[in-house]
């Protein structure tokens, strides 16, 4: 692998695991929020 | 503020201890205040609209597209460097990511700062987007001296150099690492916002440092070739373009994890109201079953405190224990005459014991 690829991959690779993280993290607050609601009368 | 909701008394000058937010009572500040219609939690953010949604969705396929578009004009279609040979082909990449970590992230986080600061503008909107500029600046900061540090192995022979620029902008890392490890230390929401404010200002002010680091200083990192002292870019053709549109790319990136990040924050801060508003009536429920029935004059909270003292002797905590994680803080509540009574909290229960 050149240096070319490793940084791409690193690079890229790394943003779009943080915004895979970012996005579930967001999903599961939502759901929990909603649910909380959910059970409030 | 005050260290018992209900209870009228101020809290110990100069303790941090925490503020439990009344059950009832919106969020004392911040745009996301709970409405009717809204979920029932206390302190709930409004559910992204319509519009934000499609906003920020767009965004992110945006970015997507165009950092599609910048790989492959990057990797395919630009013609190799006359010195630096393939190597070019990182700059597509480092720039723009070191765009982002540098000036997008630390502008936000620094102005948000000043606007919690500032008391006319004060919210906690402020507070978290400079939490959540922060946080995403800190990832693309490690990212900036990542690929650089990959760039600069094969031209300069050293994975890593105390070159100027390269130190300063490790000491940004740092500082944003503090910055985060700041924001975890618990505390009143007030007193974390104030600190974690002057620490994102304190940040901010290495930015310059970093950006006139090869002006200042004989450095082994070139000058800066799209915003130097002329702001006439010395790189041209398709490379010019591929790099801007790699600049758009990361600009995009930014955008949709800041509005994300954002979104988890406010999310977060309505969680953590909504278990204290549980803990807070599932204590008041128990003080008006452990009191003799009556409520005191005074109203539920101080026949929970009623309650709670009736109960001393026993090996069982007051409310306030119970919902104070910082256990040990003085916090003054008011006894039944009126006047204040020190109750140390965590100690309480040993004290009781003796």
């Amino acid at each position: 692998m050149s240096y070319i690829d490793a940084g791409y991959a690193i690079g890229l690779g790394t943003l779009a695991a943080y915004g895979a993280l970012l996005w579930v993290r967001r999903r599961r607050l939502e759901r929990a929020v909603a649910r909380s609601a959910g059970q409030e009368p | 503020m005050t260290g018992v909701p209900g209870v009228d008394a101020p809290v110990v000058p100069g303790v941090d201890a925490p503020v439990v937010h009344d059950v009832d009572a919106p969020m004392a500040r911040g745009v996301d205040a709970p409405v009717a219609h809204d979920v029932a939690m206390p302190g709930a953010p409004r559910p992204w609209g319509p519009v934000a949604t499609w906003t920020v969705r767009a965004m992110g396929v945006a970015a997507v597209v165009c950092t599609a578009l910048t790989v492959w004009l990057g990797l395919w279609v630009t013609p190799p460097d006359a010195v630096q040979h393939d190597l070019v082909r990182l700059v597509y990449l480092h720039p723009p990511i070191a765009w982002v970590a540098l000036y997008l992230a630390f502008g936000t986080a620094g102005l948000a700062s000043v606007l919690w600061l500032w008391p006319r503008t004060r919210s906690a909107l402020w507070d978290r987007l400079a939490a959540a500029a922060v946080e995403v600046g800190t990832v693309f900061t490690a990212l900036t001296l990542v690929t650089g540090s990959i760039w600069g192995r094969p031209t300069w022979g050293v994975w890593w150099a105390w070159d100027a620029r390269l130190t300063s902008t490790a000491l940004l890392l740092v500082l944003q690492l503090g910055y985060l490890a700041l924001r975890r230390v618990p505390g009143d929401p007030d007193t974390r916002a104030r600190r974690c404010a002057v620490a994102a200002l304190v940040t901010a002010a290495d930015v310059p440092i970093v950006h006139f680091s090869v002006v200042w200083w004989r450095t082994l990192h070139q000058q800066a070739t799209v915003l130097n002292a002329n702001l006439s870019p010395t790189i041209h053709g398709s490379m010019a373009w591929t790099l801007l549109l790699g600049f758009v790319a990361v600009t995009l990136a930014f955008g949709w994890m800041l509005a994300v990040r954002y979104r988890i924050e406010a999310l977060s801060a309505a969680a953590e109201e909504a278990e204290l508003g549980a803990a807070l009536a599932e204590r008041r429920a128990e003080g008006l079953a452990v009191g003799s029935g009556a409520a005191p004059a005074g109203g539920p909270d101080t026949a929970l405190l009623h309650g709670a003292l009736a109960t001393a002797g026993q090996p069982q905590a007051t409310d306030a224990e119970a919902l104070c994680p910082d256990a040990g803080h003085p916090v003054a509540v008011e006894s039944d005459a009126g006047q204040p009574a020190a109750v140390r909290l965590g100690s309480a229960a040993a004290e009781r014991a003796q």
